[in-house]
């Protein structure tokens, strides 16, 4: 049989027929770590069984050529299920799911396993908090499940999916090699008398490299046996997570083994095709009956929504819906949005009222109506509302992206590829950069983090992107955050990688213009402006600002200014008072300008059919002119 | 100049704020895949509590029959290895079979529970498993708003905006 070479055998397998074929990653063959477990474990001992199995399968038997094709076949494809297989790796966490996004949420949040306390930590890059047992693999950039370690020899990760593979191939492996040295062996006892030989001079030669690789590869395999019947992985066995504890993870070794070697196969979460819902709703919505406290809790309401109508500021839609009033009864029920809920006797029963969000903001996650449906005519009318929902967009990565495999987002292409955006489907992506401004409103408390390391929160840990995302957040981080992933090295700039000290650099930078006066605040001033104008309308809004940022990063990066470095703490808290304000400013001017929709709609300008009775500029009677947000101005006609 | 006026009467309704309710997953007895029973709050007027505990523990089952270590799922695993894993290009693994009964049972409960509700239920598999999404419609009228020019000069320009999100 042929030796394997490196640029052999093609994805395709690790997946069942109906999932789209993975992407072709050719960085594993270029791996030299995988070269190495190439030549050294496959080509130099198939060559070696090649060139032997006809003296052994006559003198022997004829089953021991077949019995090593079959272990040689069968480590080969354990090695292809464990270098190409997803590992189990989350998709990032869509911005509808990350609600807590301020000072408040915590990094860590603990739950209980079998009595245990466990803590899950909160992924600043895959925004979501880490399942347990699931880790953030600093190489590939995602957060895969299970995570046991990342392999150099394989060159991907190993966790839920293809542990399994990686554990047969190390054991078979270890076989494979014994029965190399093995039959080597053999065969050099049968030909004492022809050591000078080529063929005998060989066959020593590969036993001793088999002896050679022995040694590490059955360590490693017992390390693993081990670990299968501990319930462990090599990420907590190293770590230290359960010295001396119990482990919540374990079912006895037996069932360990079992749940290792015969579960089925675990699903992939990326790359599934998601069928679109279709799905017709139909309002008035069915309302469940009202207990008891429900229903007094109601008539309290009904007095406080009466009297919450007549504080509430004197807008212009306030005005409308009074006039709409007249023209129609009763009007739409107001969501309580900027009142917080009001201190009554509250049971858990009475959630009628939602409470407020606690910091409102224009970037925040709005609740529903309170109740719409409920008694209003205008929604008795028979419109059936059909709504299409293409609500789950998969992670979707643009076709270039695949190329370097499942390691996240777009941060690993230079800036012209970006040039070449294709457009996402957006929806809930308007928001992000929204959201993303909305954290960079905290780099004072960045700046003091140093000294917060027991008490961290998740905006914290969001201030420092992973490997030099494009977020706006890379441009505004002033510094490190102590809750810096574990398992690395600083990151090296490669391949486009931003890295986050020099998003610190940046910030540094920025706050010494600051410092210098106004003169020179006219640049980062723009720049800020520029990353945080809204995205048009268009589709490709999100990925646009993420270009915008990388070419604000690319064309920043030059000029380092050595003057903020050695600034006293004074003058850091003074510049981050000053960076506070500014960007406090610059955030919200453009939506005061131009206020979105929630839930990142864009605003739309419509056509509507021109009625009978439009007139010239000058409104004339029957018309009632009042003025709104932003100075804007409405004409009703009544 | 023409300035467009609309009669409030004919103001539209259209569905298109969706605010999302989530429910995480249970992890007391491990990594097996459970989700919480425990009813969200934010829900509590608009579906029974029963409804939504019954479907969660239907989803619960289901995610425990695809994990059962039995027979099925070891004969699998030989056969895997017996094909060298090109098994897996011509037939569904287990799991993935429940999954697609998952998805029908969540498509269904779509259809006859939670939509006349004014939810939506998405499938667990769509985030990782990580948590099971409620979207919840409502209903909300579009109001269109006129930029009054004030010299008269040029075209106005409209914007329709919800009315919840304007009112700042």
């Amino acid at each position: 049989m042929p030796g394997f070479s490196s640029g052999g055998v093609g994805g395709g397998v690790g997946g069942p027929a109906s999932t789209p074929p993975r992407p072709f990653r050719p960085s594993r063959y270029t791996s030299s770590y995988g070269n190495n477990t190439v030549c050294h474990h496959f080509v130099v001992p198939s060559f070696f069984i090649l060139s032997r199995c006809p003296w052994l399968s006559e003198y022997f038997s004829s089953v021991i050529p077949i019995y090593n094709a079959v272990i040689f076949l069968f480590t080969l494809a354990n090695f292809c299920m464990a270098t190409f297989m997803d590992p189990g790796v989350f998709p990032r966490a869509e911005e509808d799911e990350d609600k807590e996004d301020d000072f408040r949420a915590p990094l860590h949040k603990t739950v209980e396993i079998k009595g245990i306390q466990v803590r899950m930590k909160w992924c600043s890059t895959c925004r979501f908090y880490r399942p347990p047992r699931c880790s953030h693999c600093s190489v590939c950039d995602n957060c895969v499940e299970d995570f046991d370690h990342h392999c150099p020899w394989v060159n991907n990760c190993i966790g839920r999916r293809n542990y399994r593979y990686f554990f047969l191939f190390l054991l078979s492996l270890t076989t494979h090699i014994m029965d190399v040295f093995g039959f080597g062996l053999v065969y050099v006892l049968h030909h004492r008398q022809q050591l000078d030989t080529p063929h005998a001079a060989v066959t020593m030669a590969v036993m001793c490299v088999a002896g050679l690789f022995f040694i590490p590869v059955a360590g490693l395999t017992g390390f693993h046996i081990v670990l299968v019947a501990r319930g462990r992985t090599t990420n907590e066995q190293v770590t230290g997570k359960f010295r001396g504890g119990v482990n919540p993870f374990t079912n006895g070794c037996l069932r360990n083994i079992t749940h290792v070697l015969c579960s089925s196969q675990a699903p992939r979460y990326m790359g599934r095709w998601r069928r679109p819902l279709s799905v017709e709703v139909q309002p008035p919505f069915l309302r469940p009956p009202l207990t008891e406290a429900q229903l007094e809790a109601k008539v309290l309401d009904n007095g406080i929504q009466n009297d919450q109508h007549s504080t509430r500021s004197k807008s212009s839609l306030d005005q409308m819906e009074s006039q709409s009033a007249d023209a129609e009864p009763p009007p739409p029920p107001k969501p309580e949005l900027h009142y917080p809920s009001l201190p009554r006797a509250d049971t858990e029963e009475s959630s009628l009222l939602t409470e407020a969000p606690p910091t409102p903001s224009m970037y925040k996650y709005r609740p529903a109506f309170n109740s719409p449906g409920r008694n209003h005519p205008a929604f008795t009318t028979p419109n059936k509302v059909h709504v299409n929902l293409h609500l789950q967009r998969w992670p979707w990565r643009p076709w270039w992206a695949c190329w370097g495999g499942v390691k996240g987002h777009v941060r690993l292409l230079p800036d012209w590829a970006l040039l070449h955006l294709l457009p996402i489907p957006s929806g809930g992506s308007h928001s992000s950069s929204m959201r993303s401004a909305h954290t960079a409103h905290n780099p004072l408390a960045t700046l003091h983090s140093e000294g917060t390391t027991d008490t961290s929160y998740k905006s914290l840990a969001n201030q420092t992107p992973r490997n030099g995302s494009l977020s706006y957040d890379s441009l505004l981080t002033p510094s490190e955050s102590p809750e810096f992933e574990s398992v690395v090295s600083p990151s090296t700039p490669l391949q486009g990688y931003t890295s986050p000290f020099l998003s610190a650099q940046i910030a540094q930078q920025r706050e010494g213009q600051l410092l210098q006066g106004s003169a020179t605040f006219s640049s980062p001033h723009r720049a800020y402006l520029h990353a945080v104008s809204p995205p048009p309308p268009s589709s490709c809004g999100p990925l646009e600002t993420h270009l915008l940022q990388h070419n604000q990063d690319s064309s920043s990066r030059a000029p380092r200014n050595p003057f903020t470095s050695h600034s006293s703490p004074g003058a850091q808290i003074f510049c981050c008072l000053c960076s506070f304000v500014v960007l406090f400013e610059i955030e919200l001017t453009p939506f005061l300008l131009c206020p979105p929709l929630p839930n990142g709609y864009p605003i739309r300008s419509t056509s509507r059919p021109v009625l009978a009775n439009h007139t010239t500029s000058k409104p004339g009677g029957g018309v009632k002119k009042v003025t709104g947000v932003g100075g804007t101005t409405y004409e009703i006609s009544v | 100049m023409a300035t467009e006026f609309h009669n409030l009467q004919e103001l539209r309704h259209s569905a298109s704020l969706e605010t999302k309710v989530f429910i995480q997953r249970d992890y007391t007895e491990g990594t097996v895949c459970r989700f919480q029973t425990k009813f969200p709050s934010e829900l509590d007027n608009r579906i029974e509590r029963t409804l939504l505990e019954e479907t969660v523990k239907t989803l619960n089952s289901y995610y425990v029959e695809a994990e059962k270590i039995g027979g099925q799922s070891y004969l699998e695993g030989c056969l895997a290895c017996a094909t060298a894993y090109i098994i897996f290009l011509c037939m569904e693994t287990r799991y993935e079979k429940v999954l697609r009964k998952i998805s029908g049972y969540i498509q269904e409960q779509n259809e006859k529970i939670y939509a006349p509700r004014g939810l939506l239920l998405t499938d667990p598999i769509e985030r990782g498993m990580r948590v099971v999404s409620f979207t919840v419609l409502s209903v909300q009228l579009e109001i269109s708003i006129f930029e009054d020019q004030g010299s008269g000069t040029s075209s106005p320009s409209s914007s329709s905006m919800s009315s919840t999100g304007s009112a700042r």
